[in-house]
C-alpha cells in the first residue's frame, strides 16, 4: 500500500528519528569528535588527531580494565546465566510449589544497584560484615579477607554480588522459557529411560536455546555496561584491581578533566561491544547452519 | 563511481557535522541579566544549609525585587565538574566558593574571578575580615577572593583514654609514631585508623610527609608540573610511608574504607589515632560528643622541609568576573560576613575569618588551637587535590596507595605517577 503523501512515513517516524538523533546519533558522534581532542570540558579544544587512541593502548590501567571486565564477563555467565539456568530447572521441576521461592530470588533484581551495593559493602566489611563473621564462627578464621580491599579478592567479590543480584532476573527469563516445553517431548524421553538431569540438558535446555542465546549475549553487553556497582563497592581500587572501562574513563574525564582521552577510550570500548555483538552473531549463524 | 561519491559525500557530512558539535561544546559562560543573585557551593551540611538560606532572606528582605538562589552540590561533584559547568552555563553564579591556591589560579585566568578589591578597601566589605586573611586571597596582586573559613587539612587526631590505657604519649617524632604503632599493635589495637578507599585521605597525610622531607619548594615544584616525581627526597619520603606499613600502622581495612568510615572507626573507639583535617571536631562532637580526643601536629622527621609546618588550606567565595551584579554580590558577602551571621555560623559548627557578633557562642577550644596552628604558622603546605592540579594530585595519591599497599617499591610508585601525570 502506497501512503498518500510522499512525506507521510517521514512523519510518522520523524519524532522518534528526532528523539534518537538527540539523545543516541548526537551524543555519539559528539564523542568521536572529541576523542580527537585534547580538552578539559570547558575552555578551547586542541585537535591531537589519533594521540589519544595510540595513549590508550599504551595505557597498563586502560589495558588491565579491558581484562577485567573479560573475567568479569566471564564470571557472571556462570554465577549469573549458568546459576539462573540451573535454579529455573528446579523451579519448573517443581511447578506449583516454587512461587515463594521465584520471589525470593526475583526480589534482589527489584533493588536500585546502589542499595545492593551498600548492603554488600557492609557483607563483605573486614572489621564487622557478615562473611568474615560466618568464618570465625566455623572456626575458619585463615580464610578471613578484607574482602573488597585485597587486590586478590575484590574482583571475585564484585562478581558474587553481581551474579546475586542477576541470577534471580535469568531465571525468571528461564522460567518461562521451560513452561512453553511441550510436555509430550519431555514424556517420550522420560518413555525412553531418561533421567531428569538429562531431559534438562539434553531436552528441555536445547529446546530454549533461543532464550539461552539471548540471555547470554544480555550478560555479555551489560558486563560492558557495567559501572554502578563497581563504583559504590570499591570505585576501580584497590590499586586498579577492580578498574573497568566504565569507572575508569569516568576518573579519566570527570576527575582529571581529560574529556577527550575519556572519550577515545569510551570509543574502543564501543567497538569492543559491537565487535563482540557481531562475533555472537555469527558463531549462532553458524550453529544454525550446522543444525540445518 | 556514484556510490564512492555518495561514501565520501556521507563521510564529509559526518566529519563536518563531528566538528560543529565539538564547536558547540566549546561554551563560554555568562552572568545572567535578570534580578537572581546565584551562588554556588559545594554541600556544607544541614546545619549551615540553614544560615545560608536565613541569610538570602534577610538579602531578599533588604533589597526588594532580587531574588536569591542558593545551589548546593554534592561535595566531589562541585570540586570536580560541577563548577566548571556552572561557570560554563548560561546562567552562571554571581558567587562561588572556592580553594585558595591553584583552583583560584585557574579561575582567574579563565576570566571568572572579579577583583573585589574596591570592595574591601572602600566598599561593604571593609573592616569585615581582618586584612592577614587576605594574603591567600590575591593572584597576580589583586585580591579575587572574600575569605570565609580555613581548615587544617591534617594532623593526627588521638583517643586519650586508649593512648595512655596504653602507656603511649602522643607522638612527637617519626621514630615515636613507629614505636607507638609497635606497643599498640603488641597490646592489641589498631595504631592508626584510616579510609582510604578515595585515597586522599592518607594521600594529604602523606603530602605533608613529603614536604617535609623533600622541601617545601620541592613539594610544590612538582605537584605544579616543574619537576618530576623523581626530584630528591620523594622516594625518601614515600620510604616513610612504606615504614607505617612494615609496622602495621594502619587498620588492614583502609583500603576498603571511605573517609566517613575511618572517621567511624576511630570514633567508635577502635583505634588509636586517626589523620584528617579540622573538621573532625564538628564530626566528633556531634557523633561522639563523650569520646575524648585531642591532636598533634605532623611527628617531625629528618629532611629538608620546616618541621613546624601546616598543611592547610583557606577557603572563601568569589564574585564571578562575568557576573552583571557584582556591586549586589560585594553586599551579599557583606552580609555573610556580618557579626550575627558569623555567629551563625559557629553554632553550625564553623568558624568563619570574619569578626562574629560580641557575646557568640563559645567556640571548641580544640578548633581554636587548630585556628592559631595555623594562623601562627610560618609555612602552610597546600593539599595536593586543591592547592594544585588535580591530576597530578590523583597521581601522587595512587603512589601513596601502592606504597602503603605494598604492591610497589616507592621508586616504582613515583615512576607510576610521573608516567601518569605526564601523560
Amino acid at each position: 500500500m502506497k501512503p498518500n503523501h510522499r512525506a507521510t512515513p517521514y512523519l510518522f517516524a520523524g519524532p522518534a528519528l528526532l528523539v534518537f538523533g538527540f539523545a543516541v546519533l548526537g551524543p555519539m558522534i559528539a564523542t568521536g569528535a572529541f576523542s580527537f581532542t585534547e580538552w578539559s570540558g570547558f575552555g578551547p579544544m586542541k585537535f591531537v588527531g589519533f594521540d589519544n587512541y595510540t595513549r590508550a593502548f599504551r595505557d597498563t590501567v586502560f589495558v588491565d580494565s579491558l581484562a577485567h571486565v573479560a573475567v568479569y564477563i566471564a564470571a557472571t555467565i556462570v554465577l549469573e546465566v549458568l546459576v539462573g539456568l540451573a535454579l529455573a530447572g528446579v523451579l519448573a521441576a517443581r511447578r506449583g510449589e516454587s512461587t515463594w521461592f521465584r520471589v525470593a530470588l526475583f526480589a534482589p533484581v527489584m533493588l536500585p544497584m546502589v542499595v545492593v551495593a551498600v548492603l554488600w559493602s557492609f557483607v563483605y566489611n573486614g572489621d564487622f560484615g557478615l562473611v568474615n563473621a560466618v568464618l570465625g564462627a566455623v572456626g575458619l578464621e585463615s580464610l578471613q579477607h578484607v574482602w573488597l580491599g585485597e587486590s586478590g579478592t575484590a574482583l571475585a567479590s564484585v562478581c558474587v554480588v553481581s551474579g546475586w543480584v542477576y541470577a534471580g532476573f535469568y531465571m525468571a527469563i528461564f522460567y518461562a522459557a521451560l513452561r512453553q516445553v511441550p510436555g509430550e517431548v519431555i514424556e517420550a524421553a522420560r518413555l525412553d529411560g531418561a533421567g531428569e538431569l538429562r531431559i534438562f540438558w539434553q531436552v528441555k535446555v536445547p529446546v530454549i536455546r533461543r532464550a539461552v542465546e539471548a540471555c547470554l549475549l544480555l550478560c555479555v553487553t551489560g558486563g560492558f555496561q557495567s559501572f554502578d556497582l563497581f563504583y559504590v563497592l570499591t570505585d576501580g581500587g584497590p590499586y586498579n584491581a577492580t578498574e573497568i572501562p566504565t569507572t575508569y574513563l569516568t576518573r579519566v574525564a570527570f576527575t582529571d578533566g581529560e574529556v577527550g582521552y575519556g572519550s577515545a577510550m569510551a570509543v574502543l570500548m564501543t567497538a569492543l561491544v559491537v565487535l563482540a555483538g557481531l562475533g555472537f552473531m555469527r558463531l549462532r549463524a553458524r550453529g544454525e547452519r550446522t543444525a540445518a | 563511481m556514484n556510490r564512492l561519491k555518495r561514501t565520501i559525500g556521507l563521510l564529509a557530512g559526518a566529519a563536518s557535522t563531528m566538528m560543529i558539535l565539538a564547536a558547540c561544546g566549546n561554551g563560554g559562560g555568562q552572568g545572567a541579566d535578570d534580578d537572581v543573585l546565584r551562588i554556588a557551593m559545594g554541600s556544607p551540611g544541614e546545619a549551615q544549609i540553614k544560615v545560608w538560606n536565613d541569610i538570602a532572606k534577610q538579602y531578599e528582605t533588604a533589597h526588594p525585587g532580587i531574588k536569591v538562589q542558593l545551589n548546593f552540590q554534592d561535595d566531589d561533584l562541585y570540586q570536580t565538574v560541577g563548577l566548571p559547568s556552572l561557570l560554563n552555563g548560561r546562567k552562571s553564579p554571581d558567587i562561588y566558593f572556592e580553594w585558595a591556591g591553584d583552583r583560584l589560579a585557574t579561575r582567574v585566568k579563565d576570566g571568572f574571578a572579579a577583583d573585589v578589591g574596591p570592595y574591601v578597601s572602600g566598599g561593604p566589605l571593609k573592616g569585615l575580615i581582618d586584612d592577614s586573611a587576605y594574603n591567600q586571597m590575591k593572584v597576580g596582586g589583586k585580591t579575587v577572593m572574600v575569605p570565609f573559613a580555613s581548615d587544617v587539612t591534617n594532623v593526627l587526631w588521638y583517643n586519650t583514654k586508649v593512648m595512655s590505657g596504653a602507656g603511649v604519649a602522643p607522638p612527637k617524632t617519626w621514630d615515636e609514631l613507629l614505636a607507638a604503632c609497635d606497643t599498640l599493635r603488641s597490646k592489641g589495637i589498631t595504631p592508626i585508623a584510616a579510609g582510604n578507599k578515595d585515597l586522599w585521605p592518607v594521600g594529604n597525610w602523606a603530602a605533608h610527609l613529603v614536604s617535609r622531607v623533600a622541601g617545601e619548594s620541592s613539594y610544590s615544584q612538582v605537584l605544579s608540573g616543574k619537576a618530576g616525581f623523581d626530584s630528591p627526597g620523594w622516594s625518601d619520603a614515600l620510604g616513610h610511608v612504606a615504614q607505617l606499613r612494615d609496622h602495621k600502622c594502619l587498620n588492614d581495612t583502609a583500603s576498603a574504607l571511605n573517609d566517613t568510615e575511618g572517621d567511624q572507626m576511630f570514633l567508635q573507639g577502635k583505634a588509636a589515632m586517626h589523620p584528617i583535617g579540622s573538621w573532625f571536631v564538628s564530626t566528633a562532637i556531634e557523633e561522639a560528643p563523650e569520646l575524648e580526643i585531642d591532636y598533634v601536629n605532623l611527628p617531625t622527621v629528618p629532611g629538608a622541609g620546616d618541621q613546624n609546618s601546616v598543611i592547610g588550606v583557606a577557603t572563601g567565595y568569589v564574585i564571578n568576573a562575568k557576573s552583571k551584579k557584582t556591586k549586589e554580590s560585594a553586599d551579599f558577602l557583606a552580609l555573610v560576613n556580618s557579626g550575627a551571621n558569623v555567629t551563625a555560623f559557629t553554632r553550625a559548627g564553623t568558624v568563619p575569618q570574619a569578626k562574629p557578633a560580641p557575646g557568640g557562642p563559645a567556640v571548641d577550644p580544640r578548633t581554636t588551637r587548630l585556628n592559631d596552628l595555623l594562623a601562627d604558622a610560618e609555612t602552610v603546605v597546600l593539599p595536593p587535590d586543591t592547592g594544585y592540579e588535580l591530576k597530578r594530585a590523583e597521581a601522587f595519591y595512587r603512589a601513596v596507595s601502592l606504597v602503603l599497599g605494598g604492591k610497589k617499591k616507592p621508586q616504582e610508585a613515583l615512576a607510576d605517577a610521573q608516567r601518569k601525570a605526564g601523560s
